[in-house]
Parts: structure tokens; sequence; C-alpha cells
């Protein structure tokens, strides 16, 4: 052993320094050193994390806006196809408001002229009947003395087949 | 051919610098060798008294292992009052180490790691900084003449084997004590006589005996310790154990378990002799070539000193990480891990 070196004294002091130093190592260097590491870690995956969370937001608000704006375009299309088929069917009423109109405005027209043609019908036929009684009581120099028998001879003159009529 | 090597010697600016260094070292060398002999390198078995009036116990490796524990706690101290959630600089040099070591740690243990953790990382550190420590210019070449009276009184067992071993000196910067006589070389032993013995102020606590056993006797000691933890008393049924079918089994079980108990000893000797035999083989090696050819020639055998420190490092953690796990394990088969 002394040719060797080993002196129990300095082996053990040596045994007690190994000692102190795992002690102090771990307690200034292992210990904060992983805890610092093992917090790093959980730092490191709980930002991941939230960055897996905020991107899965992001992907759901991408989502949403695809889909709101869908509904918005398809609002929209209904709107527009709305809008066209009740123009369509404004002017529809409008084109068959006016026609009716237009063809009560002919009806009436047309009616008033025949009334008018028959009132100026009436009207000659009062004057040329007049005219014929003055013309025959000229012709025959007097007068028909009934008045009432007068005008019936006149009717029944116009209303004599080959004569002018209504 | 030639050109070619003209080109590489002598091609560039750089190229020429280089040779030149290279070359006017080589003659350096040669110089030193001739003109001023270089004496051969001092060996010392164990630490020795830096003080020969001093205290017996404080010799040149406990001095380098305190030195070695201050640059610990200084590198543990920086980190830990520098911890910053953000790293850098030395932060992540250590932060890095632990990583690796407990990475270490948790692919041999699993679970148990947290509990070895700090037995077998201080055992890396220590070692790995105690291993570079004899690598540093001056650990080993710095030193003291001792009075050779005082010399033959302090250690008259070492003087058996001292005309071999002891009384001479320079380690790898041999050029560092030129102030060693000229005749050196060539009558050491004279040399001896008239400035006493060498005793290098420093040197690597892993090429001390003192220090490797320590480390071997607390590693194997907490193998016990964890082992009775782990297993309670079960665990001692490994060395005591004389169950068995037969009176033959139960004979080979009980020899089994002597063995085992032998083989607890014998890995504090392989534990305390490897480290130890490495580093301070390392040395000598060191200062062989520094001996043979101060400039140069000694580099390469650095690197691979560099290289060896580290390993046996390793291999002192791993080896103790690998006993502590073996201990929790229950008895079952066991294969040697020497």
């Amino acid at each position: 052993m002394d040719a060797l070196g080993i002196e129990w004294t300095l082996l053990l002091a040596q045994i007690v320094n190994f000692a102190i130093l795992i002690v102090l190592l771990r307690m200034f260097l292992y210990q904060p050193v992983l805890n610092m590491l093992n917090a790093r870690k959980e730092r490191i995956a709980q930002s991941m994390k939230d960055a897996e969370r905020v991107s899965a937001a992001a992907r759901e608000a991408e989502q949403d806006k695809a889909k709101v704006l869908e509904q918005a375009r398809r609002e929209a299309q209904e709107i527009r196809a709305q809008a066209t088929r009740d123009a369509e069917k404004i002017a529809q009423d409008v084109r068959g408001r006016a026609e009716q109109e237009a063809t009560d405005i002919r009806m009436k027209s047309q009616a008033d002229a025949a009334k008018q043609v028959e009132l100026a019908l009436a009207d000659a036929n009062k004057q040329i009947a007049d005219l014929a009684i003055l013309a025959t009581e000229k012709l025959l120099g007097r007068e028909l003395a009934n008045k009432a028998e007068q005008q019936r001879f006149v009717a029944e003159f116009l209303a004599e087949p080959g004569s002018k009529g209504k | 051919m030639g050109k070619k090597i003209v080109d590489f010697l002598w091609g560039s600016t750089q190229r020429k610098i280089w040779t030149s260094l290279i070359v006017i070292l080589m003659l350096a060398s040669l110089v030193t060798k001739l003109v001023l002999p270089v004496p051969p390198p001092h060996v010392a078995l164990s630490g020795e008294p830096i003080f020969s009036t001093g205290p017996q116990w404080f010799t040149n490796s406990v001095l380098t292992t305190i030195i070695v524990d201050i640059i610990l706690l200084l590198l543990a101290l920086l980190t830990r009052f520098g911890l910053k959630e953000v790293p850098s600089g030395l932060q992540n040099v250590m932060e890095a180490v632990v990583e690796a070591l407990y990475g270490l740690a948790e692919s041999v243990a699993g679970k148990n790691a947290a509990k070895f953790f700090p037995w077998v990382a201080t055992i890396f550190l220590f070692v790995i900084v105690s291993n570079w420590s004899g690598l540093i210019p001056g650990v080993g070449s710095i030193g003291f003449y001792h009075p050779t009276e005082a010399h033959s009184e302090e250690a008259p067992a070492g003087e058996s084997h001292g005309a071999l071993l002891d009384g001479q000196l320079a380690m790898v910067g041999g050029s560092i004590i030129l102030a060693a006589p000229e005749n050196a070389q060539h009558a050491p032993v004279a040399a001896e006589s008239e400035h006493g013995k060498f005793v290098p102020l420093f040197r690597a606590p892993s090429a001390d005996l003192n220090v490797t056993f320590a480390l071997a006797i607390a590693t194997m000691v907490m193998v016990q310790i964890w082992g009775v933890r782990h297993l309670g008393g079960a665990y001692f049924r490994k060395f005591f154990n004389w169950s068995g079918p037969n009176a033959f089994m139960k004979g080979i079980n009980a020899f089994v378990g002597i063995l085992e108990l032998i083989s607890e000893f014998a890995r504090i000797i392989a534990f305390g002799f490897r480290l130890f035999g490495n580093i301070f083989a390392g040395e000598i090696v060191l200062a062989t070539m520094a001996f043979l050819f101060a400039f140069l020639l000694p580099i390469p055998f650095y690197a691979l000193e560099v290289f060896v420190g580290f390993v046996q490092a390793l291999v002192f953690m791993m080896l103790a990480l690998v006993f502590f796990q073996m201990s929790t394990i229950s008895h079952g088969s066991h294969d040697e891990h020497h």
C-alpha cells in the first residue's frame, strides 16, 4: 500500500471531497439546470400547443368566412331572382292593365262612336222625315192634320223595306 | 513529384511560414537536446508532499484536487446564477453537458435515472476535469527541489525503487525547468544529491491512486446501498445463496455467491487501477515524448491523451451507472462487466 502511495487518511479525504462535490454540484448545477431544461421543455410544448390552437382557430375562422360568403352569395342570388320575378310580374301586370285599359278605351270609344252614329242616324232620320214630310206637304199641298198620324206615317215609311234604317 | 513536394512545403506565404516554423521547432528541439540537456522525466507513482517540512497529507494531488473542485464549483455557480430562460454562452455548454449526461443515465437506468444522476454526473465531471488537468502545461513540470535527506527520511519504503522511479525530473514541458543542471542527464543521481528530489507542485488527481480508489470505493458502496434500498434484505441473497433443488445446485449457488462477493471487491480494484493506469501512463508517455524531442512530437500524444481522458471519464461513469442499475434488479442471470 505504501509503495502505491495509498494512505487511508488521503483516501478518506478524497471520499469526503467527492461526497461534498456531489452535494454542491447537485445543489448548484444539476437541479437548477435540469429544472430549467424541464421548464423550457414545458414552455415550448405549451407554446406549440398554443400555436396549434391558434392555427386551428384561424382555419375555423377561414371556414366560417367561406360559409358566410357562400350564404351571402346564395341570398344575393335569391334576392336577385326574386327581384327579377317580381319585376317580371309587375311588368306583366302593367302590361295586362294597359291592355285592359286600352281595350276598355277602345270598347268605350267604339260604343261612343256607335252611339253617335246612331244619334246621327236618328237625327238624320228625323230630319229626313221632316224634310220628307215637308216635301210631301209641299207636294200634297196640305198638311196632315193629325200630327200623330203624320208621324206614324213617316215612321212606317222609314220602316219600309228598302228604306234606310238602323 | 519533387515539384509537388516543393509546392506543398513552399507554395504560398502561409506554407512558407508553417514550414519554417516547423523546421525551427525541430532544430530547437535538437539544440535543446544537445546544448541544454533535458533530464529524463520525473516519475513518481504516488502524490508527494509539496512541502518537505509541511504536513505529509498535503500532497500535490490534494492541491490539484482542490483546484479541480474549485473549477467545477465555479462553473456550477456561474451557471446557477446566470441561469436564464433564453440560454447563452456558458449556460448553453453546461445545459448541453447536463442534458447529454442525463440522457445517458436515462438510457441505462430508465426510471432510476433521477436517483443515480447526481452520482454519475459528478463522477464524470470530476474525472474528466481531473484527467485534463494533467494536460495543462506546468502540471507536473513546475515544482520544488526537496533536500534529499528529507526525502529519504520521508519515505524510506520508497527508496527501494527510488533508484528507478524517483529522483528524476522534468515532465512535459521539460524546457520549463531547464534550470536543471547541465550534467543532470549524465548523472541524475549526482543531480539529486546536489539539488535534492524534484517534487512537482501539481499532479492530476486521477494519477493518484488515493483519488481513483476513493471514487471506486464510493461507487461500490453506493451500489450496495442502492441494492438494499431497492431490494431490501433480498439484495444480499446474491452473495449468500444456498438454495437449490439438490445438494449439487446448492453447492454451485453458494460458490457463485462467493464469486459475486469477490467480484464486488474486484470491481473496486478494477475501477481504481483502470483510471489511474490510463492517466498515469498517459502522463509518462507525454513526458517521455517531450524528453525525446521537446517540440512537435508530443502534439499527437496530447490529442490522444485528451481523448483518453474523455473516454476514461465516460467509462467510469458508464460502469458506475451499469453497476447501480444492476444492483436494483433482483437476482437473476448476471453477466460480468469487466
